[in-house]
């Protein structure tokens, strides 16, 4: 069954989801078909990235004034503020990412459905800004969610919001539908750091294989 | 007498004992003992012993003649040598403005153990908050407090942040960049 998957360098797909997840064949069509379906798929995406309604301080009201009339970000179809992931294509981290909330932004990247994307707005989720070495502050989003476009600026205004929103469109436009499915499963476990012992995931996996090891020697 | 000291011979600054102010002049009628302080912005500044603090607040609230019916903040203090639960309170009805001190030796902490401040929470329910807050960022345990547990950080966290001796872990989400400049 392996022989016939296209060859990618994504991680398999894990037992469980075998059962539920059948696409095997379509995946096939789709990596042969890519280049021809990508620009058109990739120009509708591109054109209507909804963001979620997440603000977590003084960033979230540029970015609510961003969607005001005087800004207007529906020119570039992303009016539509969803209040639930599940309807959403975009987080905006408009404002500082606490260690409190950190848990909760990772529930809701997860939650998010393919494809899905995150603008890194103001310094402080950027590279944790004016609370760089503060106790509480997540120093840097990415290091808890990938980001697509890095948005700096405390806060940034308005009009940089819309560019970082139009650099992210291209970044879609230039996508291609097979390489994004074949990244589909790192995007997904995307939980690098685990939230509960604040270690990276892989020294976490370290351990229990470490654990593992000395169980079976003893 | 009053010396005049010599020009460019000043005495050294001797702490001078500080009189009651009326709020020390209005505990010390109700029979509860408090030490004067150097004003705070000039606000007068009391010192209790924590045993005497639910007294002392109750009849500063109560009292018609001072009525500092308003608990503005509950603040905690290290000191190099000392904690300190603060009270600040305010009476809208005279426009007067008190804060009070109650002080925890550091000596007196037994190692391993919080320093321990009776709390106001159970008839003063404003303060509920503020020392859930003051436990949470600087370890002063408030005895008696209804709910005394985190308010700002993580239920889990470990340590008390705004402590002098903190050092937070290095996990991360917070060690550095090796090619940052910082
Ligand atoms: S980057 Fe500046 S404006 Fe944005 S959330 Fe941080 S402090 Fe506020």
């Amino acid at each position: 069954m392996t022989e016939n998957q296209p060859t990618s360098t994504a991680p398999a797909m894990p037992d469980e989801l075998k059962e539920s997840v059948q696409l095997h064949n379509l995946d096939g069509l789709v990596e042969a078909m890519s280049n021809l379906i990508s620009p058109v798929a990739n120009w509708a995406r591109s054109q209507s990235v909804w963001p979620l309604t997440f603000g977590t301080s003084c960033c979230a009201i540029e970015m609510m004034s961003v969607g005001m009339s005087a800004f207007d970000i529906s020119r570039f179809g992303s009016e539509v503020f969803r209040g639930t992931p599940r309807q959403a294509d975009l987080i905006i981290t408009a404002g500082t990412i606490t260690r409190k909330m950190a848990p909760a932004l990772i529930t809701l990247y997860e939650q998010l459905p393919e494809p899905k994307f995150v603008i890194a707005m103001g310094a402080c989720t950027v590279t944790g800004g004016m609370f760089n070495d503060s106790y509480s502050v997540v120093q840097g989003v990415d290091r808890i969610i990938p980001v697509d476009v890095y948005l700096p600026g405390c806060p940034p205004r308005p009009e940089g919001i819309l560019d970082a929103l139009l650099k992210l469109q291209q970044k879609i436009r230039t996508q291609s539908l097979a390489e994004r499915r074949r990244k589909m499963g790192q995007n997904r476990a995307i939980r690098h750091v685990d939230y509960d012992t604040g270690l990276p995931m892989d020294s976490l996996q370290a351990n229990i294989e470490e654990a593992k090891s000395l169980a079976q020697e003893g | 007498m009053t010396e005049t000291p010599a020009p460019g011979n000043k005495p050294a600054e001797e702490p001078k004992e500080l009189t009651a102010g009326p709020f020390g002049e209005f505990l010390r009628e109700h029979g509860i003992a408090s030490t004067r302080l150097p004003d705070s912005t000039g606000v007068e500044t009391v010192l209790v012993e924590g045993k005497d603090l639910e007294a002392a607040l109750k009849r500063l609230r109560n009292s018609q003649e001072t009525e500092l019916n308003y608990l503005v903040a509950v603040s905690g203090v290290e000191q190099a040598d000392s904690f300190e639960s603060v009270y600040h309170l305010w009476s809208y009805t005279n426009l007067k403005e008190l804060v009070v001190k109650v002080r925890v030796a550091k000596s007196a902490v037994p190692e391993g153990k919080l320093p321990v401040v009776p709390s106001l929470a159970n008839f003063w329910p404003a303060a509920n908050w503020h020392e859930r807050e003051s436990y949470d960022l600087m370890g002063i345990r408030y005895s008696g407090h209804p709910y005394l547990r985190r308010i700002l950080n993580p239920w889990d966290w470990e340590g008390h942040p705004l402590r002098r001796d903190y050092k937070q872990p290095v996990d991360s989400l917070n060690d550095k960049n090796p090619h940052s400049m910082r």
